[in-house]
């Protein structure tokens, strides 16, 4: 390589001096990764469809958490819910920018995980603090049977602008789907109030059809008016290493949390297509 | 019964789908504000600038010190070779994208401490993203402030479409300050004058281009860039920040030109 008229200082390395933005360099470094925590499956609680839908909703899911959490490490995360687009209203009508309103969220999410917390506390599994969530998951979860986090990605005030609108598209489904695939876990499950994918929404129209299994490619072609969980998981999963499925499932019964856990399918798979 | 706390807007957000495209295009409305529309978001190259050490550092440490009294500088620092080094090791070992954007994070944070090191006598503090609130304060009182130019996604940065690197790196975490706080521009000090249709480093018949939208850009599918894909991505849908420079930082009076709005480089804009 012609590198007569570079003077800068290089440290010697597979990438010294090379452009990170060069496509032959980046497609150099796709290679295996290791899995960190294997064993563990991230879960998904849902906050507008099972957090705050009252306690005859919340107690037998955490009842069930419990019951789980003596055979399986769990990484339990939350979502903001109804006060995150609460906020979204106010700030949006405040002209405050996208990065801004990722920002306020994570107070709400935050809120949910004490609360979570609070409740499975019992079980010894509490909401850790998102400052050193990252860093100390592993001993964390070698010391207890599980931990809360919200599952708000640290984007904050660096959000992406959407594509559409003013909404932060990085939310607490993303941040949980690519803790999964960074840490290698074992699954991911989303626990909300349907059984999993329809043709429409079925609290619209109940001769919408159920979708027990899809592909990204499938789903991006289906093109349906709305999701049950954030656009971005498609992506994520587009360029997942790891995680390559997450499975929806409904927390109104609590049992499907522990077959889920298990590997069975009881609602809807999304997975990625082959490379 | 209607809530009369919430707005329209408000009330399909509590109840409805965030994946609803017309609710989605609602929320553009009304506009987006400029936080610090008067200050400037600089980005300083760690391989083209820094690295260099002396020779390429103190010239522009001293056109810094000039352009104080009449331009707001949030200023923020490339990674650089030590970056490469340690992605290298990364790879090699299985490190997943997250690791690596927590290494990357690591090697832009010295080169922001070492850069402010040499402002501190101008009272300009470096600034970590828990720091962020008291950023318009700084530019009030001292008129520039210094940070890492990493986003501070860690563990939660996204794969990139082909390999490991972190896709979002130090153009994308200084863009990202420019769009959010409505900052009057974004200019990259990197060490050529700008775009240019190969790696002029490696190819001295590479042709600069002054002045390029995303789309044409997007259109050339060149196999290097100046500057990285996911900044052109986020400038299509940037409220705010809608244009940036590049420019030559080894060239004295280049960075006092491009602040005082003159094009020394190559601009790039969404439309």
């Amino acid at each position: 390589m012609a590198r007569d008229f570079d003077y800068r200082q290089h440290m010697s390395s597979l990438l010294a001096g090379e452009s990170l933005l060069d496509k032959d360099v980046m497609a150099a470094t796709d290679t295996p990764v290791v899995s960190m925590l294997p064993n563990v499956h991230v879960v998904k609680i849902g906050s507008r469809s099972i957090l705050e839908a009252g306690r005859d909703v919340v107690l037998p899911v955490v009842a069930m958490l419990g019951e789980i959490l003596k055979q399986e490490k769990l990484i339990l995360g939350v979502g903001g819910g109804a006060r995150s687009r609460h906020v979204f209203s106010v700030g949006l009508d405040l002209e405050l920018p996208t990065g801004v309103l990722a920002q306020l969220s994570m107070a709400d999410a935050l809120g949910n995980a004490h609360i979570l917390g609070t409740l499975l506390a019992p079980h010894g599994v509490v909401a850790i603090p998102p400052e050193i969530f990252g860093h100390l998951l592993p001993l964390f979860i070698h010391s207890a049977p599980g931990v809360i986090f919200n599952g708000v990605p640290p984007y904050s005030l660096w959000e992406h602008p959407p594509a559409l609108g003013k909404i932060p598209p990085h939310r607490t489904d993303t941040g949980c789907l690519i803790l999964s695939e960074c840490f290698g876990c074992k699954s991911t499950i989303l626990v909300k109030d349907v059984k999993g994918l329809y043709t429409e929404d079925p609290k619209l129209n109940a001769a919408a059809q159920f979708i027990d299994r899809i592909s990204v490619a499938e789903l991006r072609k289906e093109n349906l008016p709305t999701l049950p969980f954030d656009e971005m998981l498609l992506e994520v999963l587009e360029t997942a290493q790891q995680t390559r499925e997450f499975q929806l499932v409904d927390g109104r019964n609590p049992e499907n949390i522990a077959r889920a856990v298990k590997g069975e399918h009881v609602g809807t798979m999304v997975y990625a297509d082959q490379n | 019964m209607k809530d009369t706390l919430l707005s329209e807007l408000g009330s399909a957000l509590v109840n409805g789908s965030l994946t609803d495209k017309s609710l989605l295009a609602w929320t553009d409305h009304p506009s987006t504000m400029r936080i610090l529309p008067a200050a400037n978001v600089i980005k300083i190259g760690g391989q083209s600038i820094i690295d260099r050490g002396r020779k390429a550092v103190f010239p522009l440490i001293e056109e810094i010190k000039t352009n104080l009294p009449h331009h707001k500088m949030i200023i923020g620092t490339g990674a650089g070779t030590r970056a490469r080094h340690a992605y290298s090791v990364g790879i090699e070992l299985g490190m997943p994208t997250g690791v690596l954007s927590v290494l990357g994070t690591f090697v832009s944070m010295q080169n922001a401490r070492m850069l402010h090191y040499l402002l501190a006598d101008q009272g300009i503090p470096f600034i970590e993203p828990i720091q962020f609130p008291q950023l318009p304060l700084y530019l009030a009182e001292r008129q520039a402030v210094i940070f890492f130019g990493m986003p501070p996604y860690t563990f939660w940065q996204p794969n990139p479409k082909v390999g490991r690197i972190p896709p979002n790196r130090t153009d994308t975490g200084t863009y990202l300050v420019s769009e959010t706080f409505g900052t009057r521009s974004m200019i990259y000090i990197k060490d050529e004058k700008g775009l240019y249709t190969a790696d002029p480093k490696k190819n001295r018949n590479a042709k600069h281009i002054p002045r390029v939208t995303v789309q044409e850009l997007k259109a050339m599918d060149l196999q290097d860039l100046v500057i990285e894909h996911s900044v052109l991505e986020m400038m299509e849908n940037a409220k705010n920040t809608r244009s940036i420079q590049i420019i030559n930082g080894m060239v004295p009076g280049n960075l006092t030109r491009a602040l005082n709005g003159e094009n020394v480089g190559t601009i790039i804009s969404s439309d």
